[in-house]
């Protein structure tokens, strides 16, 4: 049986309960893909039996929600199975299971959880701001995984001064920081007037990308490595029409 | 706002501090701008894959000194330029704003006396500590015979600050680096890691150098052995407390007769990187890695050829062998080696288990059991054959090392 939740914490311990003593569930926000032959069930999140499951789970192990909720932010389209097979291990074995890392439900949850923790580590250093003419800064972001709310700490403990935009262009949501208080919108598209001076700090900075680069060590391999080229299109430094020569004197 | 030529020569002439590690400071944002970020943070990567994390820039490329190999000294033939204090200033603050760096990496030809260049580059950074409370992280490189109550005063607004003490023997320096002395650099390092030490012993408050000292050596372009550069690096972090020691291959920028005419291999620092990497963070001692007359291998990694000599040792069971000689086995890093110890608290583990943790056992099949199985090579020739495969002339390992996607991702660090 195939059981489809509306994709938040609620839903998928809801649809727990329900398929926990099903030997072929399988757990899916996604509706695509309906296999042929393969029987569905729609899950209402229902807060009470939630209640029942995260209540279970957590005597379990206490920390296990904060892994439901890494689970739930990542984009791969099999996640609800993931974390599935990760809990329904933790309520076969009645204790915390995070360190069973020879158990393949758990090493596909780790390595699901290490995903999304990773991105929110490369994306406080991959973001990039324009200062719009009041002053506030905007960034468009699309990351892999459903993160942009989760990135606001960090940069409002660093710029607690400026009103900020962290703007999800694919799941079309913005996460916002006004100066005081924190929250997310919906968010198609956002037209932004800049700073006087934008441009020209984005020319200081391509520039200086420019000159950094030591040309006779070209290791594009390794640089795609790092930062993965997905993640180029929101930053200026990439965003010239014609390249830097990078090795003309001075 | 500093213009885009100046702009250009004074970051082109801070570039061969290899150095941009923004880790090491827990500077907490008490109104303006920035805070730490303990482990670092890399914003950028430049197509010779480096990270970019700090503006890396000098205040001035003026200099009154006449090292041999660097393309600002004296005798070199370049356009010369400065900014103030307030353009860099300026400049860190709006790039950090918009995100691009975590910090500055302050440093400066010596322009004027090292006195006048050292104030300047401490009013730099004191102006955006107080009047624009930055809190981000900021490298200051010191100037070399400048007072000690300027060193002092550098280390209140600094997370982090380096003397490079340029090339790895005193002979070496003389030679190539006139001006400087062992003694030029190593009286600040040492008054620093003094004084970090005393600030902490008596637990005073606020912070002094919380990210540490740093240094960097040349190395090929003079003509030091590994051994003798591991010892002393090793010395360098035993006896000065260093966070760090870079090594930069030497790349021939001008011409004289004391220099070598080729680039140095990067495969050769990458090596000492390797070696390095050992000394840190796996128990290693320098005198394990090389003899003090001799290099290390260029077709095994460090940690391989230890492993080579010492067969005797291995093979070593997962299942039993404690920390410190998992982290011997060569292809065994630390995130595997613990991922090992946590698995197998909950079950015997089997070469199956190790594969599908990820564990590469490319090379370290022949140094480990698993359950008491073993699938290694069953001499020791035959396991440095299979170790040293395809890897034939220098170049070819050179060319091929780089771009290997297993090893790319080491190459900066040398992590091994
Ligand atoms: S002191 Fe030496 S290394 Fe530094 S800028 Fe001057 S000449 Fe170059």
């Amino acid at each position: 049986m195939i059981y489809f939740t509306d994709g938040t914490k609620e839903g998928f311990l809801t649809a727990f309960l329900c398929a926990y003593n099903d030997e072929d569930a399988l757990l899916s926000s996604v509706q695509t893909q309906l296999a042929l032959g393969q029987a569905t069930v729609f899950v209402a999140a229902d807060p009470q039996k939630a209640a029942k499951a995260e209540a279970r789970l957590l005597s379990y192990d206490k920390d296990c929600m904060q892994d439901l909720f890494y689970l739930l932010r990542s984009g791969m389209s099999d996640r609800e199975q993931i974390a599935f097979r990760y809990f329904k291990l933790l309520a076969d074995r009645k204790r915390p299971v995070r360190g069973m890392l020879a158990e393949d439900g758990v090493i596909a949850a780790c390595e699901c959880i290490r995903k999304v923790t990773y991105e929110i580590h490369r994306m406080h250093g991959f973001v990039r701001f324009m200062e719009s003419a009041s002053g506030a800064l905007y960034a468009p972001i699309s990351p892999d995984n459903d993160i942009a709310d989760l990135l606001v700490p960090h940069f409002r403990a660093r710029l607690p001064e400026f009103p900020f935009v962290l703007h999800d262009v694919v799941r079309k949501k913005a996460a916002v920081y006004d100066g005081t208080n924190v929250f997310t919108a919906p968010l198609q598209s956002a037209e932004i007037v800049l700073s006087a001076d934008e441009k020209k700090w984005q020319a200081l900075w391509q520039r200086y990308y420019a000159s950094v680069n030591l040309p006779q060590r070209e290791r594009l391999k390794q640089m795609r490595g790092y930062m993965p080229v997905r993640y180029w299109k929101h930053m200026p430094e990439f965003d010239r029409q014609e390249p830097f020569p990078m090795e003309t004197p001075v | 706002m500093i213009d885009e030529r100046r702009l250009r020569i004074l970051t082109e002439g801070a570039k061969f501090d290899v150095s941009c590690s923004s880790s090491g400071s827990k500077r907490k944002n008490s109104g303006g701008m920035g805070n730490g970020y303990p482990s670092g943070c890399c914003h950028s990567f430049t197509p010779d894959g480096r990270c970019i994390s700090l503006l890396k820039i000098l205040l001035s490329n003026n200099c009154i000194y006449n090292c041999k190999y660097c393309p600002n000294r004296l005798d070199a033939d370049v356009p010369r330029v400065s900014a103030s204090p307030e353009e860099i200033a300026e400049l860190t603050l709006d790039f950090y704003k918009r995100n691009y760096i975590e910090g500055l990496f302050l440093s400066s030809a010596v322009d004027g006396s090292p006195n006048d260049t050292m104030e300047r580059l401490v009013r730099t950074v004191k102006l955006l500590r107080t009047q624009h409370r930055f809190h981000g992280y900021i490298h200051l490189k010191g100037i070399p015979r400048a007072d000690e109550a300027l060193v002092r005063e550098a280390a209140k607004y600094a997370d982090r600050m380096s003397y490079n003490i340029e090339l790895p023997s005193e002979r070496s320096l003389k030679l190539l680096a006139p001006q400087k002395s062992k003694e030029s650099l190593l009286l600040p390092m040492r008054q620093l890691c003094e004084e970090r030490r005393v600030f902490r012993e008596e637990k005073r408050k606020g912070l002094f150098l919380p990210a540490g000292q740093t240094t960097q050596m040349i190395v090929g372009a003079s003509p030091e052995k590994d051994g003798q550069i591991v010892r002393l690096t090793q010395s360098l972090y035993r006896n000065l407390g260093l966070k760090r020691v870079y090594f930069s291959a030497y790349v021939p920028v001008v011409h004289d007769r004391l220099l070598p005419d080729r680039p140095a291999g990067q495969l050769h620092e990458h090596r000492l990187y390797q070696a390095d990497w050992l000394l840190r963070f796996y128990g290693f001692t320098a005198e394990e890695l090389a003899p003090e007359d001799e290099d290390l291998p260029l077709d095994l990694d460090p940690k391989c050829a230890w492993a080579l000599r010492n067969m005797q040792l291995f093979p070593v069971e997962v299942n039993r062998a404690p920390l410190e000689m998992l982290l011997r086995v060569p292809g065994i890093g630390g995130r595997s080696a613990q991922k090992i110890l946590e698995a197998r608290r909950y079950t015997k583990l089997t070469f199956e288990h190790l594969k599908k943790m990820r564990v590469v056992l490319k090379r370290a099949r022949h140094f480990i059991t698993a359950g008491g199985k073993f699938y290694g090579a069953n001499s020791d020739t035959a396991v440095r054959n299979l170790l040293t495969a395809g890897e034939a002339g220098e170049n070819a390992v050179q060319l091929s090392f780089f771009s290997d996607a297993e090893t790319a991702l080491s190459a900066l660090t040398g992590e091994l």
